[in-house]
């Protein structure tokens, strides 16, 4: 590209040119931290289920601090690496929306330590399914809509089978609302980048 | 009635540049260079040139260990966009 002078009507195609190659770069990657948060609470969802069936040993369950402690700094370090060199709007939106969601999984997550019975899977299940919808609609991307609800609704089996097989149901939904969106926009997105 | 265009902006490169930033957060040096095929020596350039008028900011840092400079359009920028559009439809809309 050089500095030359342009009519009117090649000036206009050239922003259209250049808006639309920044819409094409705002999903690459996208489905990266859904996968890493997807698949950490699947293995460690299984691997508390596992020891408290095993030890009969609650005291497990504090294993679900190991979620955080990993996921947020493998989505930061993955995200540094991928960087796409652009940063859009649509990035910060998203990234707004999954600190106030994930905020709100931690305070709800903590009256669970208190209170015997307390529906924290469920609770999550729905701040999550919120979340992960919300994103989907930010990016047009219907998998993840379609995803957020099929979780919103699935979430009441936490409160129907709320003993040690919730832990399970929780893994299977988690599956269902990151981990098969989180393919299917990493897909795209190489789709995508492949054009 | 023809309006008169904004020299700075009616250039290939640097409306490029705009229309880039116009859409983004903020997009770094290496990106702009891709998505323009420009060459690094005229991209700095015409940067430097918008980043005088007031129209984007240039920060220049460090990701990781490698140099980094990225870029964000200002409201300066936004308005002058904007009023360049604004004249751009003058040339298209056919007057009576």
């Amino acid at each position: 590209m050089e500095n030359k002078q342009l009519n009117a009507k090649e000036s206009l195609d050239l922003i259209a040119s250049m808006i639309q190659n920044t819409q094409n770069s705002m999903e690459r990657n996208a489905g990266v931290p859904f996968l890493i948060w997807g698949y950490t609470t699947i293995i460690i969802s299984i691997i508390i289920w596992s020891l408290i069936t095993i030890t009969e040993n609650y005291l497990w369950q504090f294993l679900w601090f190991a979620l955080p402690a990993i996921s947020i700094p493998t989505t930061y370090i993955t995200n540094r690496h991928n960087t796409k060199g652009i940063t859009t709007y649509i990035d910060k939106i998203i990234l707004q929306v999954w600190r106030v969601f994930g905020i709100a999984g931690f305070l709800v997550s903590i009256p669970a330590f208190f209170l015997e019975g307390y529906p924290v899977l469920f609770c999550i299940i729905l701040l999550m399914g919120m979340g992960t919808a919300l994103t989907g609609l930010i990016l047009k991307f219907k998998p993840c809509i379609w995803s957020g609800f099929i979780a919103m609704a699935l979430s009441h089996l936490c409160l129907i089978y709320s003993g040690l097989n919730s832990i399970l149901i929780f893994a299977l939904v988690f599956l269902i609302m990151m981990v098969i969106p989180g393919h299917i926009l990493n897909a795209r997105a190489k789709k995508l980048s492949l054009q | 009635m023809f309006k008169d265009l904004n020299p700075l902006l009616h250039s290939e490169l640097r409306l490029a540049i705009m229309s880039l930033l116009l859409s983004a957060e903020e997009a770094d040096f290496v990106y702009i260079k891709e998505q323009t095929k420009s060459t690094a020596g005229n991209l700095s350039v015409q940067l430097d040139k918008l980043s005088s008028a007031g129209y984007i900011k240039i920060a220049k840092g460090f990701i990781g260990k490698k140099p980094n400079t990225s870029c964000k359009i200002t409201n300066a920028g936004r308005v002058a966009f904007a009023e360049y559009v604004d004249a751009l439809k003058s040339y298209i809309i056919p007057h009576p």
